[in-house]
């Protein structure tokens, strides 16, 4: 993890079912993170609006995370089709707009993969870290 | 040209094939929709300047649901008369499309890029314009030199809603952009870029290529080029272009079996 | 928000999270939040003090709104709902911030920022809770009926087991007889007990019992509904018959897979399934004695790249019809070729045991060097290689079984999408999940039991029948369901009917209706489980979650944003 004083401030949206699970998990686990994560908590990751995610970054979040169930996993059996097809679509938006869509995670994490969550959770940090502060809300 | 659309608009209406036939009319030097009906003169229709026939097609819809309708389209209306009836705001069943392909100065009026129907009954055509220079000039910059780009478009922004009115697919009745929980009211411009990134993503499964939201802003910002580009995403990702076919749902609502991501573009 | 009064209750959780986040000072942070009447902190919040002070301050201070900062929701947020209705305060008044899981746990060793992620984790809850309504529990009627697809031995389990509870069931079964499979079977391992004496006595029954009625022969054409209420549609007597049932059973087995392309099967004479050897058994046996040899050849069309699977139980079926050759006609070569054999358990290992010293040959063989029969219309030898001594044998053979699985039943597609059910590896039915809920699906009222599912043998098929009927009696019994009130609901006004909800839910939950003149959406409760995949497909927020609004989102994401 680089250290150049920047604290990224990161925000992730995780279904109870799975990504949630995975992070409590990951908890039990006594597996050490970056504490720079926020978790908001939604029943499907198809919960998850885009608009939430646009405020978000509008508000100043350095980083987005949206993880939900494994494709073929979801625990309301498609819901996590739309959030893959939404985010992935959002992405493409940010960059069109010129807002590095590296800002913007969007994966997989099952309710037995505490591992995963830590190693996306600490990956997705050092990568905001590197992009550096928010450039919308930055002069 | 337009006199085959006289021909056309005569005959429906003799043959009783149709009740009534949306067009454009000049009265009294201003250009407006006009509803012939049989035994009207049609010395004063014109095709030009365009004008965005879906709202006009869903407020005669409402008010008159048996009526059997014709109407002149350019394929920007074709287009979104598509995308209304799949959402149930107009129904295609009783409605004869007159379809008129655009010519080559109308094309670049609004740097459209498929500037006809599904099926052209008047008019030849054309191939379109794929970019503009706006466009080409935005696509080539990095991602700090976009960013100030579209900061610098959107700081001029009034928040006056004509993006949102004239577009003929923003048809909600409770607009989430006039909800103070999303967008406070009495922030001008309003902040960067929740306005009009929440207005791509809701249009990027829905946006006709119309360019009316262009045409209706007061401070030139550049819109069809963003819109350019939002559908040029959404096409890569999809296969999917809006207007295109009456049943093809949104990829958006779908599961990733009916509407799969293309692969290699994820 | 009038009149909005918070409680928070941050725990310790012993040193859990107080030996981590510095728990006195999040509670004066949360004490200084907007609308906060009350904080403080327990030792245990989930103990009987800690709930008993939840109960004491909810009524001395007349909070409305309670917060508790603690552990996971995923383990104690039933019991603190409880305990605020204990307290006179509707439960889903109730928020839950995760402090120890998602930061005590996770940040030991950097307690500042611990505290600090603290207070916010908990100021975002206060944020939220105050824009959380009181919530009423939909509550929909049960029928206290049952429909139960397929008469084989798992369906007339079931059938049995819930018309013996006094509900009334619909037996539909596609052929002209009940006993499905096993009444194809000569003998049952591993008693050998004759198949016919075991399964008539249960077809028998099922016929006698007064609560069970009999559509035989009748297919499935159509279903609709929920739980508690389903039309079942049948065609029967030559005419549609709509059933309306508040539960249904799948039980429409499976069936023997025919090895075309193996071992020149359909070609050559005397090259038999185990099934096809199980009719011959039934009949008259002399045919045996002329028997110079048998081989089975196990694991034929199974355990291979395009189909990976065990069908379990196959083995124990050549097992038992090889001791039964062998018994017939000591003089026989018979002979089991197998890739591994399964004989699990007490009484199938000391069946393999019997088996082979009745003087059964047990050989494995490998798919690199498989077995080759000799012979022109029928077999004559078999050419085999043996993995363990890696050397060839050539022995005596008339007859050639192949050991085939168990794949799925014709119907499978057709009535996976009448249910709104999902199929699985081999469109075999795909349950609700493989260890917690082995004979339920995601869809509410509808359950599965025997081959429909999976290979099973005859005892799993009866144990699961006897399960989806236990499962499928638990709504019933009661008359009544109660959704927990995490469903959707429109906003008639604000919805313009565009459909686009319509499309997004995997419950079909959601349909158009018209009320008054106005087109509009409408949520099913009891079909609609809470997911909220339609309220982030509709763009203008007219349809929204009960407990996942989207104002009480956005206030979280500002309170994050603003409080940096």
């Amino acid at each position: 993890m680089i250290d150049n004083g920047f604290e990224p401030k990161i925000l992730a949206f995780c279904c109870n079912w799975c990504s949630y699970a995975g992070a409590d998990l990951a908890g039990v686990s006594r597996l050490q993170m970056p504490p720079n994560l926020r978790v908001i908590r939604v029943m499907c990751s198809g919960r998850v609006s885009v608009e939430w995610v646009i405020k978000a970054f509008s508000s100043g979040m350095d980083g987005v995370m949206v993880l939900g169930c494994h494709i073929g996993d979801c625990h309301y059996i498609d819901g996590n089709h739309r959030t893959k097809k939404r985010f992935v679509l959002l992405g493409k938006l940010l960059g069109a707009l010129g807002i590095e869509p590296d800002r913007l995670c969007l994966d997989w994490v099952s309710a037995s993969e505490g591992q995963k969550f830590q190693d996306v959770v600490t990956k997705f940090t050092s990568r905001v870290k590197e992009l550096g502060p928010n450039p919308i809300v930055a002069a | 040209m337009i006199d085959k659309v006289r021909q056309i608009i005569s005959d429906l209406l003799d043959r009783g094939e149709a009740d009534a036939v949306l067009a454009l009319a000049n009265e009294h030097g201003n250009v407006q929709p006009y509803l012939y009906k049989k035994g009207d003169s049609l010395d004063n229709l014109v095709l030009w300047p365009k004008y965005s026939m879906g709202p006009i097609v869903q407020s005669i819809q409402n008010a008159d649901p048996a009526l059997k309708l014709a109407v002149v389209v350019r394929g920007c209306d074709d287009r979104a008369l598509v995308e209304l009836a799949k959402r149930n705001q107009i129904s295609l069943f009783n409605v004869r499309i007159i379809g008129l392909a655009c010519t080559e100065a109308e094309a670049k009026e609004c740097a459209c890029a498929h500037p006809y129907p599904r099926s052209i009954d008047v008019g030849d055509k054309i191939d379109g314009i794929v970019s503009s220079d706006e466009l080409a000039e935005v696509s080539g910059k990095d991602y700090g030199g976009r960013l100030q780009f579209w900061k610098d478009a959107f700081a001029r922004c009034i928040k006056c809603y004509g993006c949102r009115n004239g577009c003929p697919l923003c048809i909600c009745e409770d607009c989430v952009l006039e909800d103070d929980a999303w967008v406070k009211a009495g922030e001008i411009p309003p902040p960067f870029p929740i306005f009009h990134l929440i207005r791509a993503y809701h249009l990027s499964d829905k946006c006709v290529e119309c360019g009316e939201c262009q045409s209706s802003c007061p401070m030139d910002i550049p819109l069809t080029s963003l819109y350019a580009m939002i559908r040029e995403e959404f096409s890569g990702l999809f296969d999917y272009m809006p207007g295109a076919d009456e049943d093809r749902k949104s990829p958006l609502v779908t599961s990733l079996e009916e509407e799969p991501i293309r692969e290699g573009t994820a | 928000m009038a009149d909005v009064r918070v409680g928070v209750f941050i725990c310790h959780c012993g040193t859990n999270i107080g030996g981590v986040v510095d728990v006195p000072s999040v509670v004066e942070y949360a004490r200084a939040l907007p609308n906060v009447i009350y904080a403080e902190n327990n030792l245990y919040t989930c103990s009987e003090g800690g709930l008993a002070s939840i109960r004491e301050k909810i009524a001395e201070h007349n909070l409305n709104r309670v917060v508790v900062a603690a552990c996971t929701p995923r383990t104690h947020e039933p019991l603190f709902k409880n305990t605020c209705e204990d307290a006179g305060l509707n439960r889903y008044l109730f928020e839950f911030v995760n402090i120890r899981e998602h930061c005590s746990w996770i940040h030991m060793h950097a307690k500042d920022d611990a505290t600090e992620k603290a207070k916010q984790l908990v100021a975002m809850g206060v944020a939220k809770v105050q824009w959380l309504q009181p919530q009423q529990e939909y509550e929909g009627d049960v029928l206290k009926a049952s429909a139960v697809i397929g008469g084989g031995i798992a369906g007339m389990t079931s059938a049995l087991s819930l018309a013996n509870q006094g509900y009334e069931v619909h037996l539909i079964e596609r052929e002209k007889e009940l006993g499905g499979l096993v009444k194809s079977v000569n003998r049952l391992f591993p008693t050998n007990v004759d198949a016919d004496k075991v399964i008539t006595p249960i077809i028998e029954k099922a016929k006698a019992n007064k609560n069970i009625r009999l559509h035989m022969p009748a297919e499935l054409k159509d279903v609709k509904g929920f739980i508690g209420d389903f039309d079942v549609t049948i065609y029967e007597n030559g005419a549609d018959n709509v059933i309306k049932v508040g539960t249904i059973i799948v039980a429409t087995g499976a069936q023997e897979l025919k090895p075309d392309g193996f071992y020149n099967y359909g070609k050559m004479d005397n090259v038999v399934t185990q099934l096809d050897l199980e009719g011959k058994l039934k009949q008259d046996k002399k045919w045996i004695d002329d028997l110079a040899g048998v081989t089975m050849i196990n694991c034929v069309g199974c355990r291979i790249p395009e189909r990976t699977y065990c069908s379990r139980f196959c083995c124990i079926t050549a097992i038992k019809n090889a001791w039964i050759l062998r018994e017939a006609n000591p003089k026989a070569k018979v002979v089991v070729l197998h890739r591994d054999l399964m004989a699990y358990g007490v009484e199938f290992e000391e069946y393999y045991r019997k088996a082979m010293e009745a003087g059964v040959l047990f050989l494995r063989y490998n798919l690199d060097k498989p077995p080759q029969i000799i012979g022109k219309e029928k077999p004559e030898k078999i050419k085999i290689h043996d993995e363990l001594t890696d050397s060839h044998l050539e022995l005596p053979c008339d007859m050639v079984v192949l050991t085939t699985p168990l794949v799925s039943a014709r119907d499978n597609e057709a009535v996976s999408k009448m249910l709104k059910v999902p199929l699985g590896d081999g469109m075999f039915f795909l349950e609700a999940h493989l260890k917690l809920r082995p004979v339920e699906f995601a869809t509410d009222g509808v359950y599965v039991a025997g081959s429909a599912r999976w290979p099973v043998d005859i005892t799993e098929s009866i144990s699961q029948g006897y399960a989806a009927a236990a499962k499928a009696a638990i709504p019933m019994s009661s008359g009544k369901i109660k959704v927990e009130a995490i469903t959707s609901f429109v906003n008639i006004g604000e919805c313009i009917a565009c459909g686009t909800c319509v499309l997004a839910c995997p419950f079909n939950a959601i349909s158009v209706v018209d009320t008054d003149g106005k087109m509009h959406a409408q949520v099913n409760e009891a079909m609609c489980k809470g997911c909220g995949t339609c309220v982030a497909t509709c763009p203008s927020g007219a349809i929204q979650q009960k407990g996942c609004t989207d104002q009480q989102i956005l206030c979280m994401i500002e309170t994050l944003a603003g409080g940096l």
